[in-house]
């Protein structure tokens, strides 16, 4: 297989136009009220961005991870209030790893983690019985995708969200994250190959995450160079003051640092590996977002608190998607671990050569 | 300001192997004890043996001694020196940016002097910025040169001058007319100075554990010859600013305790480290692995023939800062009282890393003052 290490720059500018035009602060501000976008999903459904990286015989749109991943990128710059992640590289890759054609609206898929479920398999078919939390735009979905481990093997079944009951709950920042209960459920399910399993999906799920994040983080970094070049007091614009700039410095530096993050984790990723860069990029990107919020609330004062100013789209989807696919310490203790058994002259060569190292 | 994620090439991964197998033929692990970092042992006879593999002045051109290697192929050498804790003060500072500045705005001359024996490891710089009543207001300065028939005549103090008393030449910023109204840059030039010369007085300024690396410098009446004037008279402000783009951004901004915490590793092995401080190794292990891949990222635009100012004051500032973040995470998790004759080589490092590293924001620009930078540079960016 050929390697393709470039984000195909015209995905960049399509994405970012598209954004730029059907995602305001309004048009964000009302599908935290409402519960969904149905114009922003369908005009993104019409590019076919949701799809990309899932192979067109599958109902894809075919491309890179990588390209899905500056997409998501960008679904995080924009604050787009849509289930792309849960749609694409996790529900539909699930899918179409295990043979099933992706339908043609939303899907999600139960996040790992969330689930307690009891599964009973009769050859192509699951029984489920439990309970889901925090699945993302289940209301609305037309699948949902529930990947299990049963005799030894992951199967993902495709379940439909009417044969469950949903109920519809949000995260701090006001995005779907139902609870989905399982009342005896039967589903379709297939099994995918040994390299798609509940592990491997955990770490695509974080790496959805990262790319969000990376670009929710340069956003607002960008909104308060912006405010602050704008906002007079005691006679200047409070950027020039230095206490200030120590927030704006700080904004951009994590923002510079979890989208390098990001992009050299997609890069690794891309390749077929990269659990030392996802997990690396998601704690970089976790504690990034924490230093980062912090500091562009400050330099925003008051006006950052405000639901008219778009800041919180911003900071609100930072701390959630902080919390979802692995909060820091599972991160941290899980890189440490391996960081530890490298030893004392391992440990440097791991930085370097991260993935590489330990296949 | 973008920084573009980059990885080594084939050749790069080789002169990293090649790098590697030399430290570890030169300086077994556990045969010396570890620098930290740039303010690393002057052992010229380290320096020369690496200038034979060709690894000093790199990045300068065949012509005047160096290997036409790229800055990437530097960072390359720089990192696995300073992670390793090797000896390389006697060439650091000519390798990083008097090289350079020799070779952009010296004349031929300079160049033919200067650029083969530094590539040779032969020669350690100081660098003459700061005085007393200049600090970060380096537009301040006021040690004057004066013309004079073949020459200049210098008088004045330079402060915090590190290793003058050990270096062979010292790279000066002077004030060569006085301070106009309104352009405060102007009336500064570069000078290269023999730190030899009859009325240079070098005496120390012991450091705050009473070791000896900086020093007061004062001028009584040196002479200068015209021939070691670097540049344009009255351009020294911009020329030190375009030297200050080579200071900053680089490994030294944040591997400092990089041997330290490999210390730790090394002298803790029996012990079950991944159930008291996995966490930590995890952080800073993806700390180190992002700011690296920003700090290379910076090599590599340079390479393309960009001066990323505001890239590497970004990187400076947060690099050094997390050098620090790094010794209070271990001292906030290790249980032991220790000193700098503590007879564990984890514990000595670590005291000294406590004792020196407020420093780290401090040297080459304090980070107040890089923040200052990067803001405005920041500013006139899409929102």
């Amino acid at each position: 297989m050929s390697e393709i290490s470039e984000v195909d720059p015209l995905i960049t500018e399509t994405a970012d136009r598209l954004f730029s035009q059907i995602c305001d602060h309004e048009s964000v501000q009302n599908a935290e009220v409402t519960g969904e976008a149905t114009e922003i999903w369908k005009a993104f459904a019409e590019t076919g961005f949701p799809w990309i990286s899932i192979s067109e015989e599958f109902g894809g749109s075919g491309g890179t991870l990588l390209d899905a991943l500056e997409v998501l990128r960008l679904v995080g710059y924009h604050a787009a209030p849509i289930p792309a992640a849960e749609t694409g590289i996790l529900g539909g890759w699930l899918l179409s790893s295990s043979g099933q054609q992706l339908p043609e609206g939303v899907v999600t898929v139960l996040p790992s983690g969330s689930e307690n479920l009891l599964v009973a398999r009769t050859g192509d078919r699951l029984t489920l019985t439990g309970r889901g939390l925090r699945v993302p735009w289940a209301r609305t979905a037309e699948i949902i995708v529930v990947p299990v481990e049963v005799d030894d093997q992951t199967f993902v079944a495709s379940v439909q969200p009417g044969d469950c009951q949903i109920t519809p709950m949000t995260n701090m920042a006001g995005e779907p994250r139902d609870t989905v209960d399982f009342n005896e459920v039967e589903a379709f399910a297939a099994p995918v190959p040994s390299d798609v399993n509940l592990r491997s999906f955990r770490f695509r799920g974080a790496l959805s995450r990262t790319a969000l994040m990376a670009g929710a983080i340069e956003k607002m970094s960008q909104l308060t160079v912006s405010y602050t070049n704008d906002r007079v007091q005691f006679g200047r614009p409070v950027a020039k003051f230095q206490a200030v700039q120590q927030h704006l410095v700080w904004g951009a530096q994590d923002a510079a640092l979890a989208r390098m993050a990001a992009e050299s984790a997609a890069r690794e990723a891309n390749r077929g590996s990269g659990a030392f860069e996802i997990a690396a990029a998601k704690l970089i990107a976790n504690q990034a977002a924490a230093r980062a919020t912090k500091a562009c609330h400050q330099a925003h004062g008051a006006m950052g608190m405000t639901q008219e100013y778009p800041l919180h789209h911003l900071s609100r989807r930072l701390w959630s998607w902080r919390k979802e696919y692995g909060g820091d310490a599972e991160w941290s203790e899980w890189l440490g671990r391996i960081a530890i058994s490298q030893g004392a002259d391992g440990l440097y060569p791991l930085i370097t050569g991260g993935s590489g190292v330990l296949r | 300001m973008r920084f573009t994620p980059t990885e080594l090439t084939e050749e790069e991964l080789e002169l990293q192997q090649q790098v590697r197998d030399f430290l570890l033929e030169e300086l077994p692990p556990g045969s010396h004890e570890p620098c930290l970092g740039m303010a690393a042992r002057k052992d010229k006879d380290f320096s020369l043996k690496m200038a034979d593999r060709g690894w000093v002045g790199m990045a300068l051109p065949k012509d005047w001694g160096g290997s036409d290697r790229t800055a990437v192929d530097r960072f390359i050498v720089v990192e696995e020196m300073l992670r390793w804790g090797a000896p390389v003060g006697h060439h650091w500072v000519a390798d990083r940016q008097t090289g350079n500045v020799i070779l952009k705005f010296g004349t031929q001359e300079q160049r033919e002097r200067f650029l083969p024996a530094i590539c040779r490891g032969e020669l350690g710089f100081s660098i003459g910025m700061s005085e007393p009543d200049s600090g970060s207001d380096l537009a301040s300065v006021s040690t004057k040169a004066e013309e004079t028939t073949g020459g200049w005549i210098i008088n004045g103090t330079k402060i915090w001058t590190s290793g003058a008393h050990e270096n062979d030449w010292f790279v000066c910023l002077l004030r060569t007319s006085p301070m106009e109204d309104g352009n405060k840059h102007a009336g500064l030039s570069q000078f290269l100075i023999d730190l030899k010369s009859p009325g240079l007085e070098i005496s120390p300024i012991p450091f705050l554990d009473g070791s000896h690396h900086f020093n007061e410098v004062t001028f009584n009446e040196v002479f200068v010859p015209e021939t070691n004037v670097v540049g344009d008279l009255g351009m020294g402000w911009h020329q030190n600013t375009t030297e200050m783009a080579y200071e900053r951004g680089g490994p030294d901004r944040w591997l400092s305790p990089f041997s330290t915490v490999e210390q730790l590793l090394r002298e803790a092995r029996g012990t079950d480290l991944e159930a008291t401080v996995a966490d930590l190794f995890g952080e800073l292990t993806a700390r180190w692995w992002g700011i690296r891949n920003l700090s290379l990222s910076v090599a590599r635009l340079i390479d393309t023939g960009e001066a990323p100012s505001v890239e590497s004051s970004l990187v400076k500032e947060m690099g050094t800062r997390f050098e620090q973040e790094v010794i209070e995470k271990l001292v906030h998790l290790i249980d032991l009282e220790y000193s700098p004759e503590s007879e564990s080589l984890f514990e000595r490092l670590l005291a000294q890393c406590v004792v020196t590293f407020p420093g780290n924001t401090i040297r080459g620009g304090t980070i107040e003052i890089l923040r200052s930078v990067a803001s405005k540079g920041l500013k006139g960016l899409p929102a």
